[in-house]
């Protein structure tokens, strides 16, 4: 019908597929950086020692990644918590009496976290390190006394 | 166009509601006489007088001057009204083939029955009406309706004088086969008679 | 029909419209003076127009166009208010680029941009034998040891009391 007028339908197409680019580019940018800046960690503390034979059961597998270094035969859970870390924001909890350890997220690629570690004793930092997490690596620290045996504290991240 | 339109279009071009609204007012009857006239329903003509109005605001300032206003007003009207139309056509389920009720009633004998209920008989136009293909039913509208000339059809749907006649020829004739039963001479109310029976038997 | 009707009739139409020139009209109208039939054609179109136009004039007639222009009125800001959609479709629509058809190479550029910057931000990280798994360590109160075993991905950092290294030295 000579009353309908229309532009090229192509150059419709055309156009609308450059917008479509145009925000999706950064979109791009802007979804990739915010699914970093967040990391779940897995804390646990238990004490080892050479006082029986009583292995919890979720640390068998933990003995055995001890073993080169330590081999105790008694191992006990006394906390597990699974915080979630925040790029910059500190998180503390009671590792055991006295005692105080406080995470904070430094940064965040992918896979790998670096997380820095500070164990407190009444408000004395006893220990500062910084190290990095990545799917199926454990970082182990042990070695404060605790009763008959010694503390070890593990942490580990769920990607 | 005189000179105080042509204003008003400048102003309008300008992005001034005012004057929009003064077209508003000079043309609404016009513009929902003629989308009345293709959707035969109140609240659809209203939406298509919003629809025109806020479409002309937003697409004025493509009109250059070298038609007159109201015939590419028109125009706009028309394609929006068929439109409308079309999407109102899915909804309808009932037409006069379907139906068959152009049978003539056994009481009023041999010929059809002329006394009907107005709404009954504005269905069949509108039904009849959406049988017609877009161009012969933007002529028609224009002739019956609005009323306009030949050379007023022709720049409103952009073709020439000779298309505007054959495509009012085709509507009118495709309107009163199918309205057979209604159209007759007017002011006989069921006659003995009925031309268009007389030219079918021809 | 007679010869007269056929030649006739193909005016009927014009003369009703009035669109006829006066010769013209003049031929109908006395062709119509003995024709029934032409008439009765004639009538045929009027009965029609009446029908169409007459519910019409009906409807305009009652019509009083409640809140109209109102409803007007806010489509039109409301469709202002989303302005820099509309004036990125009109920038779109008349900018002298498109109108050159830069936007295939624009299109080329964007598209390269986004694979370059996937790459960057999805690059592979150095591998976890290329960097320490312990940035850093300090202890006033301790001295460390760290032991790190790629085996069991497990790193160990233990802590000594001193009199626990006093104690072992003795």
């Amino acid at each position: 019908m000579a009353i309908r007028r229309g532009g090229s339908r192509i150059i419709q197409i055309m156009k609308r597929i450059f917008l479509i680019l145009l925000f999706v580019f950064p979109l791009s940018l802007l979804s990739a950086s915010l699914s970093y800046g967040q990391v779940q960690v897995r804390l646990r503390v238990f004490e080892a020692s050479n006082v029986g034979t009583r292995i919890d059961s979720s640390l068998k597998d933990m003995r055995d990644q001890f073993k080169p270094l330590v081999d105790f035969s008694s191992y006990r859970l006394l906390k597990e918590e699974t915080p979630t870390l925040y790029l910059n924001q500190s998180v503390s909890s009671p590792a055991h009496p006295g005692r105080k350890i406080e995470l904070t997220l430094i940064r965040q690629h992918k896979n790998v976290a670096d997380v820095r570690v500070k164990i407190q004793r009444e408000e004395i930092d006893v220990l500062n390190t910084q190290v990095r997490l990545s799917p199926g690596r454990t970082i182990s620290i042990g070695g404060p006394k605790h009763g008959e045996g010694v503390i070890i504290i593990t942490l580990s991240a769920q990607f | 166009m005189n000179h105080e339109e042509t204003q008003l279009i400048s102003r309008c071009q300008q992005g001034d509601q005012e004057a929009l609204k003064e077209i508003f007012d000079r043309y609404q009857k016009k513009v929902y006489r003629i989308a009345y006239g293709v959707v035969r329903h109140r609240e659809e003509a209203l939406d298509i007088v919003q629809e025109v109005f806020v479409k002309l605001f937003r697409s004025i300032k493509n009109f250059k001057g070298r038609s007159h206003f109201y015939t590419y007003l028109y125009r706009m009207v028309m394609n929006t009204a068929i439109d409308h139309a079309r999407k109102m056509g899915k909804q309808f389920i009932s037409s006069l083939d379907e139906e068959g009720s152009f049978e003539p009633s056994e009481e009023a004998g041999k010929w059809p029955e002329r006394i009907l209920l107005q709404k009954e008989l504005e269905e069949k136009v509108k039904s009849a009406m959406e049988k017609l293909p877009a161009e012969q039913r933007a002529a028609l509208i224009f002739r019956e309706v609005e009323g306009l000339s030949y050379q007023e059809m022709a720049d409103a749907m952009e073709c020439s004088i000779g298309t505007v006649m054959s495509r009012l020829h085709y509507a009118r004739k495709r309107m009163q086969e199918l309205l057979k039963d209604y159209v007759g001479p007017q002011g006989q109310s069921g006659g003995p008679s009925n031309p268009l029976k007389e030219e079918g038997v021809r | 029909m007679t010869d007269s009707c056929s030649s006739v009739s193909k005016l009927l139409e014009k003369y009703f419209d009035r669109e006829v020139t006066d010769k013209e009209r003049l031929l109908v109208e006395s062709h119509l003076q003995s024709c029934l039939t032409c008439r009765d054609t004639l009538m045929s179109m009027e009965g029609l127009r009446t029908f169409i136009k007459a519910p019409v004039e009906e409807a305009v007639q009652q019509e009083d166009f409640p809140w109209v222009w109102q409803k007007i009125d806010r489509e039109i800001r409301s469709q202002e208010k989303g302005s820099w959609w509309q004036s990125l479709r009109s920038w779109m629509g008349l900018s002298p680029l498109f109108k050159k058809k830069v936007w295939i190479p624009a299109v080329a550029t964007i598209a390269t941009l986004l694979f370059i910057s996937t790459q960057v931000i999805f690059k592979k990280i150095p591998s976890y034998s290329e960097r320490s798994v312990v940035e850093y360590i300090e202890s006033e109160t301790y001295n460390i040891m760290v032991y790190e075993s790629e085996k069991t991905k497990t790193t160990m950092i233990w802590l000594f009391d001193e009199e626990d290294q006093e104690s072992s030295r003795s």
